[in-house]
């Protein structure tokens, strides 16, 4: 009996399951990245501290690594493998391709994961308990590794991309997969984030010292908006080269959301250069609520669009130019004896080949056939739409008006003739036998007209 | 669920090492994540009842803030420690980790972010103890109860893999499509075997807790001998509770008799006699409980083993796509980086905790000198060949 290696669906309806991974993912950029970059922060305070004897500097550097503790180990530890999980219960196929591919990648993260958890505890709690030079020392190793698994993660991320190349293909290697050609350009825009993020969240900190440490405040105000600056400034430079290393289905996308994120990002660039001025030239203006709004106001408009779009921009793919949204594999990868599925699905049919279709489902009559067709929605579509009626996110509904398929057959016309021989470049090609996307199309009809 | 079908399930880009190894490592890993969920919790719980006496108890009022820092503490490392056997574990039993996730969805998101809730509540229970706050008791209570709800959670995932021949039915019953991702299926006799053991093991840490603080004059003969003896009670009772819970589950499952269910109970009644000689010292028993640990961990991949083998899934022919460079990364990762930097913060540590609170010089301890440099040069080394590897690479594939 031929299978494909399909997954059970978990499916939120109205809502789909990929803003589940969305919502974690955005939480945990938020936080890894507030403490990569402040890891880098700490090892150029420690230094100064250190080298000008400036033993306030330790102070700051106290009250913003016990923050750290709460608000980036606590959180980011946990959405960490919480983008894990979540990525898994909606493309568990996705995630299972990196894990096989780079499974020694993460692992080796995973060693410097433990170091920089052992490693925060040790700088914040040893502070005043050990010598300065050894304290330097130890803040310099935390940058290092705090940076290095950035470094490692980066490669699995770009790799969902593309490699951009097509080495990975023939021979399956993990190099080749992994030092694509966004890779870099990629890392150094996170890295570009992660200093301006340290400085961002460091002025809540210093805006905070006002009354315990009015001088010390103002200085590391200044100090937070320089460095802030500075990253904003390496985040831009290095998202323009990041685009240029993307795939041509993103460019196909991007000449769609084009307008949006550029108007986006210059509003962002305009007021976050202004808030960083305020910060440089008149640092008494920011306050602890400006502070901590300036932090919403990245999260929601600069964090959740940006890895929305990145997300976006992966498609119809979600690992490796190879492994589909729909959990479909959609080209032959000989270096890891990976084929095609698309030809063996487009010939049987997932009521063939799903082993998870019951068996009173697997033969489409008139009783059964909307219900069928549910299910083969939910496992084709869903992914990327929600389906209802009401859908919120991504709804197939609005999809089917804007096309102006006004009944079954011209649904069933259009995922045929378009979906079905691969068109848009940002859809996975859906090739099935004619019978499932008859049922497809009766249930989006009953959804989208009736 | 036929073997067929689990065998599709494989990740066609098969494994790229010998399976043996990752189910090894899978073992490993556990038992280390394993140890700091059963000391987290146990920490915990003996610190809400510490925080009800610490107001007319001059013992529980030492005892209860250092056991809240511990359990803290102990959770980053079992978050951090619990990444590997989730990797290891999904690369050879890739079915049934994936089957799982999607049959319980809803209890995977909810798992996140009840770890996070409990977590951060954790902190706020720290900070409440430490002012003083009467409200702390209850925080922690809600904390704790949050904390091992994850827990249960984690159990669901582990039980629900185990039962191939059950996903169907648990996917669609009666043939009727349930996406809802809500399945939720305990082994009570398992769970609350697991959860027995945060008694003993809290109770060995608090044995070498005692051993720790007796070289420093700074706390009574009172305070250690309270430890002490505290310690040597809970890890007692605790194994005993454990050991019949432990027998109950093997008895019910048919294995009492394996071999290795005999060594791993031969473990425990070692344990039990070292725990039980509370006038030693404890850190070999601490050993012991490794082993032990390694033990239970074993019992569990045992069963896991021996159930889908059962239904004709091998994991040993998964077919291998042998993965050289990565390999070679992290294993001189883990051996350099690993051993030398955990090293360097261990030492340190201990060295911190023994000096009484006054400044501990580490560059005069020359030890801790050359491994803070050495993974200092391990750091900037491993930089170095990254950026020469990459762009090596990068170069080859696209010019």
């Amino acid at each position: 009996m031929e299978m494909l290696g399909l997954y059970p669906v978990f499916y939120v309806p109205n809502i789909g399951t990929a803003w589940l991974m969305g919502l974690t993912g955005v939480m945990h950029v938020l936080f890894s990245h507030t403490s990569v970059g402040a890891s880098i922060l700490f090892a150029f305070l420690a230094y100064k501290a250190y080298h000008e004897d400036r033993p306030e500097l330790y102070y700051y550097m106290k009250k913003y690594g016990i923050f750290l503790l709460v608000f980036s180990y606590v959180m980011g530890s946990i959405t960490g493998p919480g983008i894990w999980y979540t990525a898994t219960v909606a493309s568990p196929r996705g995630i299972s391709s990196l894990i096989h591919n780079f499974v020694w990648v993460w692992a080796t993260e995973w060693v410097f994961f433990i170091y920089e958890v052992v490693g925060v505890f040790a700088l914040v709690y040893f502070m005043d308990k050990i010598d300065r030079k050894t304290h330097l020392k130890l803040t310099y190793t935390f940058a290092i590794a705090s940076v290095g698994t950035l470094a490692l993660i980066v490669g699995i991320i770009s790799f969902m991309m593309w490699p951009g190349n097509d080495a990975y293909y023939n021979t399956g290697s993990v190099s080749d997969a992994f030092f694509g050609i966004n890779t870099f350009p990629h890392m150094f825009l996170r890295i570009g984030f992660m200093v301006m993020m340290s400085g961002i969240i460091g002025m809540v900190i210093s805006s905070a010292m006002k009354k315990e440490n009015p001088a010390l405040g103002v200085e590391m105000t200044q100090k937070m908006g320089i460095i802030s600056m500075i990253g904003g400034f390496i985040t831009m430079l290095f998202f323009m080269w990041y685009i240029l290393a993307l795939p041509e289905n993103a460019h196909a996308l991007m000449g769609k959301l084009l307008p949006g994120i550029i108007m986006n990002r210059i509003i962002l660039t305009v007021l976050f250069s202004v808030y960083f001025a305020i910060a440089i030239f008149r640092p008494k203006w920011i306050n602890k609520s400006l502070a901590s709004v300036m932090v919403l106001v990245i999260l929601i408009f600069g964090l959740w669009p940006g890895e929305k779009l990145r997300e976006s921009l992966r498609k119809p793919y979600i690992a490796g130019h190879y492994m589909y949204s729909n959990q479909i594999i959609g080209r032959d990868v000989p270096g890891k004896g990976i084929k095609n599925e698309v030809p063996l699905l487009a010939a049987k049919g997932y009521l063939k080949l799903d082993p998870w279709v019951p068996t009173r489902l697997r033969t489409i009559t008139p009783e059964n056939k909307l219900e069928v067709g549910r299910m083969l929605a939910i496992r084709a579509c869903s992914n990327c739409h929600s389906l209802e009626k009401d859908g919120l996110y991504r709804p197939i509904v609005v999809s089917i008006r804007i096309a102006n398929l006004k009944d079954a057959e011209s649904i069933k016309g259009y995922m045929k003739n378009v979906i079905g021989t691969g068109s848009i470049p940002y859809m996975p090609k859906i090739a099935l036998p004619d019978n499932e996307y008859d049922a497809i199309a009766t249930y989006l009809d009953v959804q989208a007209n009736k | 669920m036929d073997a067929t079908i689990l065998n599709a399930l494989r990740d066609p880009a098969g494994v790229p090492f010998y399976p043996v190894v990752f189910q090894g490592l899978y073992i490993l890993t556990w038992a280390l994540h394993i140890a700091f969920v059963l000391l987290s919790l146990g920490s915990m719980g003996l610190s809400l009842y510490g925080s009800t006496k610490q107001k007319s108890d001059s013992n529980w009022k030492i005892l209860t803030p250092h056991l809240i820092q511990v359990g803290k503490i102990s959770v980053s490392l079992l978050i951090v420690l619990g990444v590997a056997p989730l990797l290891f574990t999904q690369v050879i039993y890739d079915s049934g980790w994936y089957v799982t996730n999607t049959l319980s969805g809803v209890w995977v998101v909810a798992f996140i972010y009840a770890l996070m809730i409990g977590y951060l509540m954790y902190y706020w229970y720290s900070y409440a103890n430490k002012a003083g706050k009467s409200s702390n008791t209850l925080i922690g209570i809600i904390s704790f109860l949050i904390l091992v709800f994850a827990g249960i959670l984690m159990h669901n995932f582990a039980v629900e893999s185990i039962q191939p021949d059950k996903w169907m039915e648990w996917y669609a019953p009666n043939g009727v499509i349930d996406n809802s991702g809500l399945n939720f299926h305990i082994d009570i006799i398992r769970l609350a075997f697991m959860i027995s053991l945060t008694i003993p093991v809290t109770g060995i840490f608090l044995q070498n807790y005692s051993d720790f603080l007796s070289t420093r004059e700074d706390f009574s003969v009172d305070y250690i001998r309270f430890t002490k003896s505290l310690g040597t009670k809970m890890a007692i009772t605790g194994l005993l509770i454990s050991a019949v819970l432990f027998v109950i589950w093997m008895l019910r499952d048919g294995l009492l008799f394996n071999p290795l269910i005999i060594a791993t109970i031969i473990s425990v009644v070692i344990l039990l006699i070292m725990a039980s000689r509370s006038n030693k010292n404890s850190y070999a028993t601490t050993g012991m409980l490794v082993i032990v640990a390694l033990f239970i961990s074993g019992v569990r991949e045992y069963i896991r083993y021996s159930i889908i083998s059962g239904m004709g899934y091998d994991i040993y022919s998964i077919p291998m796509n042998l993965e050289w460079e990565s390999i070679i990364m992290f294993l001189l990762t883990f051996v350099f980086l690993g051993f030398t930097g955990v090293a360097f913060i261990a030492i340190m540590a201990w060295k911190v905790g023994k000096n009484e609170g006054l400044v501990y010089d580490c560059d005069t301890n020359p030890v801790l000198r050359k491994l803070g440099s050495a993974t200092l040069w391990i750091l900037i080394a491993w930089t170095g060949i990254y950026f020469v590897w990459g762009m090596f690479t990068l170069f080859k594939n696209s010019l």
